[in-house]
């Protein structure tokens, strides 16, 4: 009788390129608590953006104080833009080369990730302080309150990102994250996904659909 | 019993992981299509009469529809959705309708579409 269920071992051997991260685990869904934990997370982080948007959408018109329009540097705001959805890329790359058993390119691509997550940051600080300078505080209007939490909540999502892309780095210069552990990186980078995709919503909801 | 390379990987095993896993390329292919979609969206804010959106109503069509395929290309590709089990796309799935339908109710309850006399 032939053979139907093979060890992870034959089948990484038989495939250098099989992605060990997607491979079945023993639970009754087959998925590692962690993955199941982190997108049950994130369907739940979806309320609470959904919450924050909504709330900008209702209050995006200022009573008082600077307009969306005349404060906002769109050309600015779609570089920082393609700068985080440019992380995405390499994040991917990242768990591609752990995958792989690539430790040298994976903390490439860990560091290139972290460093643009770093520079989307830094853009939205100089831009929080020239809206600060241009009169728009964050009590100024409903606008500017609804405007900086939501920005704000996501500035910070990005800045634990970068520290738990920083904390793999690390792991990974100490020799702490082999292949077998690879589905580690994939939870890390599909919380940076998530953030990425959180802000498309936000860059065409607050600073394109007029 | 070991696999020789002529053997099927059953995918049972693997999810299917293997046959239909994206390699680097797709990866970098797929970010060059959300970073041309990103040129046509700051086109709506340059180019505001471009005659793909002459108007407002179909700007922000335009601009929901490209957020649209740039959010599902993240979760599909990016996010290993595509390859991995149904449940978890089930589940993101879940709460992210949940969230639509009851951030829509919230909307309309004030009355954000027809703003009507109080508006």
């Amino acid at each position: 009788m032939a053979e139907t269920v093979y060890s992870h071992e034959s089948v990484a051997e038989a495939d250098a390129q099989a992605p060990v991260a997607h491979i079945e685990h023993d639970t009754n869904t087959g998925i590692s608590n962690t993955k199941l934990a982190m997108w049950l997370f994130l369907a739940s982080e979806c309320l609470l953006f959904g919450g924050l948007i909504t709330t900008y959408i209702l209050y995006r018109h200022p009573l008082e104080g600077p307009t969306p329009k005349e404060i906002f540097d769109i050309p600015f705001t779609s570089t920082s833009s393609f700068v985080l959805l440019m992380s995405s890329l390499t994040m991917v790359l990242a768990v591609s080369a752990i995958e792989r058993g690539d430790h040298e390119r994976l903390r490439v691509w860990l560091g290139a990730t972290a460093l643009l997550g770093a520079t989307f940051i830094a853009g939205q600080v100089y831009e929080f302080t020239v809206f600060v300078r241009e009169g728009l505080g964050f009590t100024t209007s409903r606008f500017s309150s609804a405007f900086y939490t939501l920005t704000g909540f996501h500035g910070v999502h990005v800045t634990v990102g970068i520290i738990m892309l920083m904390s793999m780095l690390f792991l990974s210069l100490r020799g702490k994250l082999p292949e077998h552990r690879a589905e580690t990186v994939e939870v890390v980078g599909l919380y940076w996904h998530f953030v990425d995709v959180v802000w498309i919503f936000i860059f065409a909801v607050v600073y394109l659909i007029p | 019993m070991a696999l020789t390379p002529h053997d099927q990987i059953p995918t049972q095993v693997l999810d299917g992981a293997v046959k239909e896993y994206s390699r680097d390329r797709v990866y970098v292919l797929t970010a060059l299509f959300l970073g041309a979609i990103t040129v046509v969206e700051v086109l709506t804010y340059a180019a505001p009469t471009f005659f793909l959106w002459p108007n407002n109503d179909i700007k922000i069509f335009v601009l929901l529809l490209l957020m649209a395929v740039k959010f599902f290309t993240v979760a599909y590709i990016f996010m290993h959705l595509r390859f991995d089990k149904k449940i978890l796309t089930y589940f993101f799935y879940a709460g992210l309708t949940l969230a639509v339908l009851v951030y829509i109710a919230v909307l309309s309850m004030f009355r954000i579409w027809f703003p009507g006399r109080h508006g």
